[in-house]
């Protein structure tokens, strides 16, 4: 036997396997000269986007698909009419349209020489059958009820289409670019049916959507080889992603509190643009008190929009005081200052309506952002003796509670959607707003010979709801983009859903 | 021999047979808590502008407008025959798991194998020293990490290595997954260091106090009269019977390294398990929330299994002692 030593061969065993641990956890820690991703390496050109609004589905005519239209409308699947990046409706798929002295029959020549992704001919038939899906009776589409103003579907010969609607609707080439045209039968969009700029390559659920550039497109190719839109579900790591390079551009930066690592920093380009996001403080118009317009004039007055804006973007964003955002036509700067913060106006108008001593909810789903616009509208309504109880749900929650069943008293939110004024004409939306007169200017709207008859009709009703106060608009979020420096060629303002990739280019 | 033989047969037998009805009860439990929680898929995939008409034709489709006895039986036949699907992408179960599996299964054996590693040496010397200041070093830190939640530990190593290193990517697995396997591991490297520093604090104080249990048993001091050193005692007598105890907690440290896999996957954007069961919560996509859980639950429960029968295989005294109970004191 030997003699004990005073160290233990268990120390020893114990610092080898420490030794091994490090070594194995530094393992593959030498492949380059820095961390700087291996992203940038594969393809000097390609473009890869990072974004936390992924499609659910590919699956067509289901919802909003908001995660669809961002990433594939325009760039893979095209409509007969598309939204451009200043807003305008432009023709796409369709070369040219007559609309009949009645405004009832819309004939679209179909743009020759255009194939699908897989080599087949584009003809009115592809047309008609996307159309007729997105209004049929199994349609799940957030726009169906618009786009039903169509009663038939005609192709008389392979290039021609004709609509015929069941009355006048000035915003059909609006609504129409929302409807991408795939191959007659199709039920989804796939990497053989689009006849965009880009060919969809592969989509791995939960992590990247690809795309490659169309060799064989109609119109004017794609700058970029290719792109992909990298997807996240956490801000931080969407963060952490452009700043160790492996991603290139960020199409909307939702985390006020990060965006400073970015502001100063040369090798970032911060974007300020506008948004379509408006968040919106709602009533429930068919509940007491708020079916007193004075109570919802009071409860708008009370609150301190501008510091609400301010205490979450700092100086970005704009104060709005009815639903259009600042790039819509019907837009009016002047709506904001119709209930301008006074809460000694407020005071005298609850006291006037008799509503002392309010006490009711907000629901609202549970945010950073929510957060602090409720902790700013509770501590704004205390000032003028109002109680508001937070009550804070999931997303899933809110669709069905507050959407569906209307069961709330008050509801914070934030709307996406182009054109979402007109949902104020809809007495059955969420918000039970049931306003005669802004559904006859909606109807006006849609009956509009030209241009400026409807922008009229459309301002008059934004008009109307920014002083009867259904809901109340705080602020039009920034489109905040960052991009690494080099990187140009994209849209600062967010018009409409589709993010346009084909015009992006990076110079090392 | 042959009585021992059936004996075996008949404790495997009765482990399975428990294991066949845990998972059972378990797969009602799991639909049940589900229904519970309010908001369903359909109102998330339509979203802001769509129609009532529209939700509960949607509901049809799916048939989440059946009665709940129907749901659960047609959920259990799919599982069982393989044809679940999403209720929002209607893609089938297996394909939206099979890239993920990739990426979940190495990091979670991978920070199960490193926290093993990490854990068995500082276990065994927080032990056999626990009276130095190192011994008592080590109980103060497996205390504070018990202590940390394991997300903060990777925005902490993100931070420093990933964002002011740069020596290794914040996540961001590798689009060509395993095809390109140096980017995949470096990206796996934070994520199962994290796990691993987590699992650690907690295995660490089970190895070090069963390897005290031993320490203080009668057959060491034994060992130690007939002239071994405390290592060697504890090298040939006390180790196996530490063992025991410590394959117990592996087990279930197996089962949380998954869970910890679940957790940690946000932090570091990994597409994986855990990220798919988060964003099918979010939207309330029952049957794959409810597979994932149901998976989960199973790797679990046969993991405890196996323990049971390792356990078994290495002690020869729980095969004999059966309702007696078992000391770790025994007759060894």
């Amino acid at each position: 036997m030997s003699t004990p030593r005073r160290t233990p061969p268990t120390w020893r065993i114990a610092v080898a396997s420490l030794a091994a641990t490090l070594l194995l956890a530094a393992c593959g820690g030498n492949g380059g000269s820095s961390g700087s991703g291996d992203s940038s390496d594969q393809a000097s050109e390609e473009i890869i986007i990072g974004t936390t609004n992924e499609p659910t589905s590919f699956q067509r005519n289901v919802g909003g698909s908001s995660g669809i239209s961002e990433t594939t409308t325009r760039n893979v699947y095209e409509g007969l009419t598309s939204i451009d990046d200043a807003g305008e409706v432009i023709n796409t798929l369709a070369e040219s349209y007559d609309v009949s002295d009645d405004g009832l029959t819309y004939t679209f020549n179909i743009r020759p020489n255009v194939t699908f992704h897989d080599g087949t001919a584009l003809t009115s038939k592809d047309a008609a059958w996307s159309i007729s899906e997105a209004i049929g009776p199994e349609s799940k589409s957030a726009r169906a009820s618009d786009l039903r103003v169509i009663e038939a579907v005609e192709t008389p010969d392979d290039s021609t289409l004709v609509l015929t609607l069941s009355h006048r609707s000035h915003s059909l080439p609006f609504f129409l670019a929302s409807v991408t045209i795939v191959k007659d039968g199709d039920k989804e969009n796939t990497s053989e049916n689009g006849t965009g700029p880009y060919q969809l390559e592969e989509w791995v659920q939960g992590d990247h959507l690809t795309l490659v550039r169309n060799e064989e497109y109609w119109g004017e190719p794609a700058k970029n080889p290719g792109v992909t839109f990298q997807f996240f579900t956490d801000e931080t790591a969407l963060n952490n992603a452009l700043l160790t390079d492996a991603v290139d551009l960020v199409i909307q930066q939702e985390s006020p509190d990060q965006l400073s690592q970015f502001e100063n920093n040369p090798d970032y380009q911060v974007t300020d643009g506008n948004s379509i996001k408006k968040w919106v403080w709602t009533f429930n118009n068919k509940q007491e008190p708020f079916t007193d317009v004075r109570v919802r004039q009071a409860l708008y007055t009370a609150i301190d929009r501008d510091a609400i804006r301010e205490a979450v973007w700092g100086d970005y964003g704009v104060v709005i005081g009815s639903m259009p955002p600042v790039t819509e036509p019907w837009y009016d700067a002047t709506f904001a200052d119709i209930h301008a913060y006074d809460p000694a106006a407020a005071r005298d108008l609850l006291k006037e309506a008799g509503a002392t001593d309010l006490s009711f909810d907000i629901t609202y789903v549970a945010g950073g952002t929510q957060e602090i616009i409720v902790q700013q509208i509770t501590s704004d309504l205390a000032d003028v003796g109002v109680t508001l109880n937070p009550v804070p749900i999931d997303d899933s929650t809110w669709y069905e509670k507050v959407y569906t069943n209307k069961d709330y008293e008050t509801t914070l939110m934030d709307h996406n959607n182009p054109r979402d004024v007109l949902w104020y004409a809809n007495p059955d939306f969420y918000w039970q707003y049931d306003n005669p007169e802004v559904q006859e200017l909606k109807v006006a709207s849609d009956e509009a010979g030209t241009d400026e008859e409807q922008t009229e009709s459309i301002h008059e009703l934004s008009k109307i709801i920014a002083t009867e106060a259904p809901s109340a608009w705080l602020f039009q979020a920034p489109q905040i983009r960052i991009a690494r420096a080099g990187v140009s060629g994209y849209s600062a303002d967010k018009v409409a859903e589709p993010f346009y990739v084909a015009n992006i280019v990076k110079s090392e | 021999m042959r009585s021992r033989w059936l004996a075996s047969t008949f404790f495997v037998a009765k482990k399975v047979a428990s294991l066949v009805v845990s998972l059972f009860i378990a797969s009602i439990v799991i639909f049940l808590l589900l229904r519970l929680l309010p908001g369903d898929s359909s109102g998330t995939s339509l979203g802001v502008g769509t129609t009532q008409d529209q939700l509960e034709q949607l509901r049809r489709e799916l048939g989440t407008d059946q009665p709940l006895f129907t749901q659960y039986w047609q959920w259990l036949g799919d599982l069982v025959t393989g044809r679940s699907e999403s209720f929002v992408s209607r893609k089938p179960f297996g394909e939206l798991i099979g890239h993920r599996l990739t990426i979940t299964v190495p990091l979670s054996l991978a920070a199960f194998a490193l926290s093993v590693l990490i854990s068995t040496p500082i276990g065994i010397i927080a032990a056999t020293r626990r009276k130095s200041p190192i011994g008592l070093m080590v109980s103060g830190f497996s205390q504070v990490g018990l202590a940390v939640p394991v997300f903060w530990v990777g925005i902490i190593l993100v931070w420093v290595f990933a964002l002011n290193l740069g020596w290794l990517p914040a996540g961001n697995f590798p689009r060509q997954g395993w095809a390109n396997p140096e980017a995949a591991m470096r990206a796996l490297v934070l994520p199962v260091v994290t796990i691993a520093i987590a699992m650690s604090a907690t295995m660490v104080r089970f190895i070090r106090s069963a390897v005290i249990d031993v320490l203080e048993a009668d057959y060491m001091r034994t060992a130690r009269a007939l002239g071994y050193s405390r290592t060697q005692a504890l090298l040939r007598h006390g180790l196996r019977n530490a063992t025991v105890p410590v394959i117990a907690i592996f087990g279930i440290e197996l089962g949380t390294s998954l869970l910890g896999a679940v957790v940690i996957e946000n932090v570091f954007a990994l597409p994986g398990l855990g990220q798919l069961l988060l964003t099918s919560v979010d939207a309330r996509d029952l049957p794959v929330v409810q597979n994932l859980v149901m998976a989960l639950t199973t790797v679990v429960l046969i993991l405890n299994t196996a323990v049971d029968l390792i356990q078994r295989a290495i002690d020869p005294r729980l095969q004999e002692t059966r309702g007696r109970g078992h000391s770790a004191g025994g007759a060894s």
